[in-house]
Parts: structure tokens; sequence; C-alpha cells
């Protein structure tokens, strides 16, 4: 059973990646976001799913039943989404900021921080 | 350094600074005669590294440190007069200083850890010292050169003390070389020692490493005659003759020593007719003589010991002093070409007397300790059956050795005085007595040697443990004295006169060195670094995000890739159905559904309905693996993002339909990425599982933390720091979209 859920992890981060490649500014956001999704079906799935039994304490029972599911993973991947919302809310942010001041959304012409390779500014290549 | 550039420059003369090395050399001396080598001090530093304060001094330290503070308090002396006219004089002299100590603390160091850091130490000094005059670009060149070299040197050092560290148990030199014959067995004792010689050689200019030296002439005299002679460039060889007692059995570190040795000293001896410049003449013979030292310590002899340590001495005592008759010179008549020095004796009767007198110790004539120095190396050859062709390299060697002192001592001045270049004068006393003194002090030594015996007898048997007793004046052998001090002063006196016209015939040779010779490689080795930094800088930080984005996958898949082919975890695939099987397959339904509508749709609001659709999948999944917080969250979240997507969403106008140019490398990638996970999700389903965390928190949360809920229990209470440092994350990142927000709606405004 765990094949299907492998292969739709592996799909998901295959889209992330491309779309993370991609030069539109909104599409490699968006690739982040997914990519941070995929991250966490992973260490989901790290936890060996498979027991529909929710990780709670039942009322009179002193510890967790044997049945139960992993709360380790489980306890991970919920600080992880948490993070991965704030974190694409500014970048979400942060990149409309930046399509308003650079009048395009070319990811690979963003500049502030670093000049392209044809710069004069980079040391010239000694070709002899 | 022209003595006329600044007449105005005035202030404290440092001499008093030559107080230093003097209190240093008293102590030393007072020690000397009051309590038995060696001493030995340890205190603990950083213990967990093996790391201590270990000293020790024994002969061979005790004679490194009479020479390093005897001749340093001259030059201190020297410098002061030197430098009289130079503004930054305080600087030179503080990091002299500082070179001095580094000197003495390599000298004494028994941790192996702690000589690396006085090694380097000495590098660094180096560097500062032979850069002095950072105006001009050469000598700029030569501190980087000499930086390069010698500080490539002390990594190879380094590495080859941390092996022998290793394989010996201990981290103290003297507990090395005790444990030297029984190393002979370990395969790894090659590596450590063709490393630890790397170091020493590069450090005391041996071939190929040798061109370092004689750029390093553009320091001040004061420095050249101090590091780039007397001392620093003996640390190598100190090191060297240090551990030779545990591995002179070794054929293959005598065969290393004495080739290399005789290589450097014939070739350096060659390079020495090159030069018209006095102080790179000198700069070559130095070479040369370190080769000696080379070979002498390679050769197994217990009185190789005893010429090493002897030749180590006579030689510090009279190229130290040349130096600074070549300091003088250049200080009294503006040049060093001995192509426009001649008859200079008149002007400058004290400063030729002093040059005479070295000159007379280089060239192992009678009335001199290099002529004790002589007689003792050639009783070790004789002892040692050297090869022929080492004997011969040896006799040529010294032959221009006597060429040398010659050129030096001789030619300079005598003959007919140059048309006057000025008024050249004798230089003041602080610059002519430092010279004289140092090499009285050799003349003494000849006549008296009783004087330097025990010093020198103490030295070589820390060498040389099984040195009988010998007395230096006793070891003379009128026979093979003669014959060898005849024959290297006639060959000498030949190369002498034929100086120039042998400069002429190996112009050739000399092009050749200079096209293909080891500075060439050096320069070569150089250029290649900055093309690689510029073809780096070019092409991989060529300033597009993508790219980097790409490199960084490419890196990790990668390393990943390498991972799974150097371990031996197995894959497993579960082909079971459970019961919430169903559940299972529509969650990966709609996952892939919302990847692929992601990738495949061009529309904003649809590639990010789609994104959501990937998010609202896992919450299905996680709702049917026993994991309903997840779930909940998870939908929370994916709903609030599309309302903050949606509020940004129009100001990154019209989607292009822009031409992706890395279209096929990307889906490269993107599919290797893809296999990746697969394949790392397999082998993370093949290890064993350990349920050991999950039991724990299962039992503990109860009673400890009083919660049902273990999954929240382990968030606000087990993990409570984590969750903190997350709301931290939150909140800053709500701070910082704050002022974008704000310049969003300013420019709308505007």
């Amino acid at each position: 059973m765990s094949l299907i859920m492998m292969l739709a992890i592996s799909l998901v981060v295959s889209a992330g990646v491309m779309l993370a490649l991609s030069r539109d500014l909104f599409r490699l956001i968006v690739g982040l976001a997914v990519l941070g999704s995929a991250a966490n079906l992973i260490v989901f799935m790290a936890g060996r799913p498979g027991s529909l039994v929710p990780p709670l304490i039942e009322a009179g029972a002193g510890e967790l039943a044997a049945a139960a599911a992993d709360p380790l993973p489980q306890a991970l991947v919920l600080t992880a989404i948490v993070i991965g919302f704030a974190l694409l809310c500014f970048a979400l942010v942060l990149g409309a900021w930046l399509v308003r001041h650079n009048g395009h959304d070319d990811s690979d012409r963003l500049q502030a921080s670093e000049p392209l390779a044809s710069d004069p500014l980079k040391p010239p290549l000694m070709d002899e | 350094m022209s003595h006329a550039t600044h007449p105005a420059a005035g202030g404290p003369t440092c001499l008093w600074l030559a107080a230093a090395p003097l209190s240093l050399f008293l102590l030393l001396a007072w020690g000397l005669t009051h309590h038995a080598l060696p001493w030995h001090v340890d205190a603990s530093w950083v213990p967990s590294l093996g790391l201590s304060l270990g000293f020790r001094v024994d002969g061979l330290s005790a004679q490194m440190l009479a020479l390093i503070t005897g001749i340093g308090t001259w030059i201190f002396v020297y410098a002061s007069g030197y430098l009289a006219h130079e503004p930054r004089r305080g600087r030179l002299l503080g990091v002299l200083l500082l070179f001095m100590l580094a000197m003495v603390g390599a000298v004494t160091a028994d941790n192996l850890i702690l000589l690396f850091l006085f090694w380097e130490l000495t590098s660094i000094t180096s560097f500062l010292l032979v850069g002095f005059n950072h105006e001009q670009a050469a000598a700029r060149a030569a501190a980087r050169q000499a930086l390069l070299v010698t500080m490539g040197g002390g990594l190879a050092l380094l590495g080859g003390l941390v092996l022998l560290g290793q394989m010996a148990g201990t981290w103290t030199l003297s507990g090395i070389i005790a444990a030297g014959p029984d190393l002979a067995a370990d395969p790894r004792l090659p590596y450590a020692l063709m490393l630890v010689l790397l170091g020493a050689f590069t450090k005391s200019a041996q071939f190929p490493f040798h061109f370092w030296l004689p750029n390093a002439m553009s320091a001040p005299t004061p420095v050249s005659a101090y590091l780039h002679s007397a001392t620093m460039v003996k640390l190598g060889i100190y090191l060297m003759a240090r551990l030779d007692p545990a591995f002179n059995d070794l054929l293959f570190w005598e065969a290393i020593l004495i080739g290399t040795g005789t290589l450097t000293a014939v070739w350096a001896a060659v390079l020495a007719l090159r030069e018209r410049d006095l102080k790179r003449i000198l700069a070559h013979s130095t070479v040369s003589a370190l080769g000696t030292l080379t070979l002498l310590i390679g050769l197994p002899s217990p009185g190789a010991a005893l010429a090493v340590v002897a030749f180590l001495f006579a030689h510090a005592l009279y190229k130290a002093p040349l130096f600074m008759v070549a300091g003088n010179i250049d200080h009294a008549t503006g040049t060093r070409s001995i192509d426009h020095l001649m008859g200079l004796r008149r002007a400058m009767p004290l400063t030729a007397t002093a040059a005479v007198l070295a000159g007379l110790s280089m060239a192992g004539l009678p009335l001199s300790f290099g002529f004790v120095a002589k007689d003792v190396i050639a009783v070790a050859k004789a002892e040692a059956e050297v090869l022929t062709l080492v004997s011969y390299a040896t006799v040529f060697v010294n032959a221009i050795a006597v060429a040398v002192a010659g050129v030096a001592a001789v030619r300079v001045f005598w003959g007919p005085p140059e048309a006057p270049r000025g008024q050249v004068h004798e230089v003041s006393w602080r610059m002519f007595v430092p010279p004289l003194a140092i090499v009285l002090l050799g003349i003494e030594f000849e006549f008296f040697p009783a004087l330097a015996d025990p010093l020198l007898l103490a030295a070589a048997r820390s060498i040389s443990p099984q040195l009988g007793v010998v007395e230096l004046s006793a070891a003379l052998d009128l026979d093979v004295l003669l014959s060898a001090t005849g024959i290297t002063a006639v060959v000498g006196l030949l190369f002498f006169l034929a100086w120039d016209r042998l400069h002429q015939a190996l112009h050739r040779l000399y092009r050749l060195d200079e096209r293909f010779g080891p500075a060439a490689w050096y320069e070569h080795l150089l250029h290649g670094l900055s093309r690689v930094a510029a073809w780096h800088t070019r092409r991989l930080q060529d300033g597009r995000l993508s790219s980097y984005l790409r490199q960084t996958l490419a890196a990790l898949l990668l390393l990943g890739a390498f991972a799974w082919w150097a371990g031996d975890s197995r894959p497993l695939i579960g082909w079971d159905w459970p019961d919430q099987g169903w559940a299972w397959a529509v969650a990966a339904l709609l996952i892939v559904a919302g990847a692929a509508a992601a990738l495949l749709l061009r529309g904003r609001l649809a590639v990010l309905m789609a994104s959501g659709l990937v998010g609202y999948g896992s919450a299905v999944w996680f709702l049917f693996a026993g994991a309903p917080d997840l779930a909940f969250t998870q939908f929370m979240v994916e709903t609030a993002l599309v309302v903050v997507a949606a509020s940004v969403l129009p100001r990154y106008g019209p989607s292009s339909s822009r031409r992706e140019p890395w279209r096929w490398a990307n889906a490269a990638l993107a599919a290797a990425a893809g296999i990746g996970t697969f394949l790392l999700l397999a082998h993370l389903q093949g290890l064993p599982p350990n349920a050991e965390l999950a039991e724990w928190f299962g039992r503990t949360s109860l009673p400890e933390a009083h919660g049902r809920n273990v999954v929240n229990v382990i968030i606000v209470d087990f993990r409570a720091l984590d969750t903190l440092g997350e709301i931290a994350v939150v909140a800053f990142s709500l701070l910082a979209v704050l002022p974008l927000l704000a310049g969003l709606k300013k420019r709308r405004a505007a």
C-alpha cells in the first residue's frame, strides 16, 4: 500500500522542482510551497503510517495504546506545516513587492544583490 | 631604503629593543652553566585535544636558542642603525620581535601542535617582514610567494605531525622520537614522513621550493640577515635534525635527504652565478648551504651530526655578517649590483674588514670557525663513505662558496674605486659593529674551540646519541682537511676569476630555468587559480536565481547518489492494502492531480488552487492515518493560504508566457529528483522501525505532562522551546510582511 503514497510523493517532488526552477516568480514561490508539502509527506511517511488510531490516551488508561499511530512524526509535521505557512505568506508578499518595484516577474533578472555574469564588475575570463 | 630620503625622520632609535634578545641570551647562558640539559616544562592547556604547553630544551634546542638570541641581539643593534631614517621602523621592529619569540617557541616546543603553531607564526611574521615595503609590487609578490610556499608546506607538516602523533599514540616530539624505531613497521610512516619533509623542505628552501628565498630578499636587510640566513630558514633543518635519531635507519629517509640536499646545494650554487645583486647572490649561497645541511643530516654516521651542528653554527656566524655588509654597501652607495661596486675598501674600511673575515669563514679558510666546520664535514663524509657523485658535488658547491665569498668580500672592496657616486662614506657604528662582532666571535671559537665545544657536542648528541666524546679541535684531520680545502680553494679561485664569463656562458640555462623551472610552475599555479576563480564567478555565480537552484539541486542529487552507492541498506516496498486503503488511494489521487495541474496550468489563480489541492490531499491522508490534528491544521492552513494569496495575486500582473530557456535540463533535474525521492522513501521503509521514542512519549505523556493528546503534549511540553522558536518565526515573518505591504500600498497611491 505504501507504494501508492511513495509514487504520489515522488511525483509531487518532481512537480515542485519543475515549478521552483521556473523563471516566473509566482511559479517559483508555488514550487517552494509544493516542495514544502512534499517534505512534510516524506517525514510523515518515515513514521510508517498505517494505524487509524490517533495517538490519544484513552480515558482511564495510563499510557498510549500500542495500536495507536506514532505521535512523533505528527508533532514534527505539525510544526513544519505552520512554519511553512508563515514562510509562504512572506514569500508571496515579497514576490508581489518585487514585481511592483522591478516592473517584471522574471526571477533571473533580479539583480539587487548580485550582478549578472555579463556584468563588468565580475572578474574577466582570462582566455589566451 | 636610501638614507637621504627621510632626513627629517627622527624619533627614538629603538636601540633599547636589543635588550630583549640580549636578556634571553644571558638567561640561556646562565641556565646552561647552572642546570643540566634537557630542561623540561609542561603545563596543561587543552588536555582533551592532547594540546599542552610542553617545552623541552636539549642540546640542539639550546644551540638554536643561542643563535636566535645571540645573533638577534646584534640584528636589533644593526636594525636600529639601518632603519634610522625609516619612519615606520617601530612596526618592523615589533614584528621582528614577535618573530624572535615565535622562533624561540618553535625550537623549544615539545608538543606537536604547539610546534606547528609557532612554525606558522614564523611564516606569518616572515610574510609581514618581506612585504614591509608594501608600496613596491615586487615586495608584495615576494611576500605572497614566501607565504604561500611556506604555509602550503606548513599544512603538509600539520598533516604529517598528526599522522605521526596518531601512529605513536603521543603528542610530544620526544615521545615520537623515542617511539621512532617501532614505527618503522607502520605502513603509514612513509606518508607521514613525506608530509613532514614537505614542511621542512619548503621552510628551508630545498629544491624545488628554493625559489622563494632569493625573492624574499626584497625585505629590509636586517630581516634578510636574521630570518633568511641565520634563523627561520634553519627551522626546517632543525626539524629534520630533531627527527633524525628516530628515522635515520630508514633507507627512504636517507635517500630523500641526501638526494634533495645534494640537488639543492648544486642547483643553488649554479643559480648564484646568475645574479648580479649582492643580496641575491648571498641568498642563493644560503640555499646552497641549506642543501648541504640537509645532505649532512641524511648521512648515517655519528660524525655527521657533529658536522651538522658545526656547519649550522659556522654558517650563521658568517652569513649574517655578510648580509649586514651587503646592507651597508646598499646604504652607502644606493646599489647592490656587483657591476657598479668596486674599490669600496677605502671608503668603508671597517665594513670591508668584517666582509673579509666573514668571507674567510665562508670559504672555509684558516682563521675562521668555518675552517673548523669544514674539517668536521670532511671527516664526516670520509666516515660515511658517500657516493662519489655526492663528493664531487660537494667539491663544486664548496668551490662556489669560495667564489661567492670572493665576490662579497673581495671584488666589491678591492680594485679601482668606481667613479664617485655621491659621497660614499662609512656607515654608522650601529651598522659596522654588529657584523664585526659576530665574525670576531667566530674567530674566537676557532682559536678557543673549547668555548663552543660543550654546546655543539650537546647539540650533536641530541641528533646522534651514540656520538662518543670528541673534541672539536682534536677532530682536525690534516690529510683530509688539506686535500679538501686545497682543492676547493683552487677551484673556487677559478670560479671567482671566471665569474662574469660563467655568467654569460650559463645564460641559456637560466633562460630555461625561467621558463620551465619551479618558479614558473608556481606562477602557472597562481595564474590557474585566478582563472578557475574567474570561471567560477562568471559561469557558476551567474547571478540568476534559477541557476543557483539548479546547481544546489544537482549537488544534492549527486550527494544522494553517492550515499545510495556507498550505503548498504535494502529498499522495501509495501504491497499490503490496509482497511482504509480506499481513502489513501483517494488522497494520493488528489495529491497527484494537484501537482500535475499546478505544473500544467498557466493561469496564476489556477496554479494556486492546484497547489492547494496537494495540501488538501495530504490532509485527507493524515485523516486516514491516525493524525486528525495534522489534517485539521493542514485544512486550515490551505484555506488561509488561498485567502492570503488571492489578496496579493493581482499585484503579480498577468501571467507571462515566457519561454523557459533551460526547459529540458529542468525536466531532467525534476525527474531525477522524483526518482531520488522514491529511492529515498523505499530505503527509509527498509530500515528497521524504531518505536523507542513513540513508546517513551506514550508512557510519560500522562504522568509527567498531564496530557492525553500525545502530539499536543510533545509540541507544548516536551519540545516547548522549539515551539517557542516556531512562534517567533511566525511572528517575525508577519513583522517582515508589514513593511512590504506598506510599500505595495505606497506604490499604488503614487
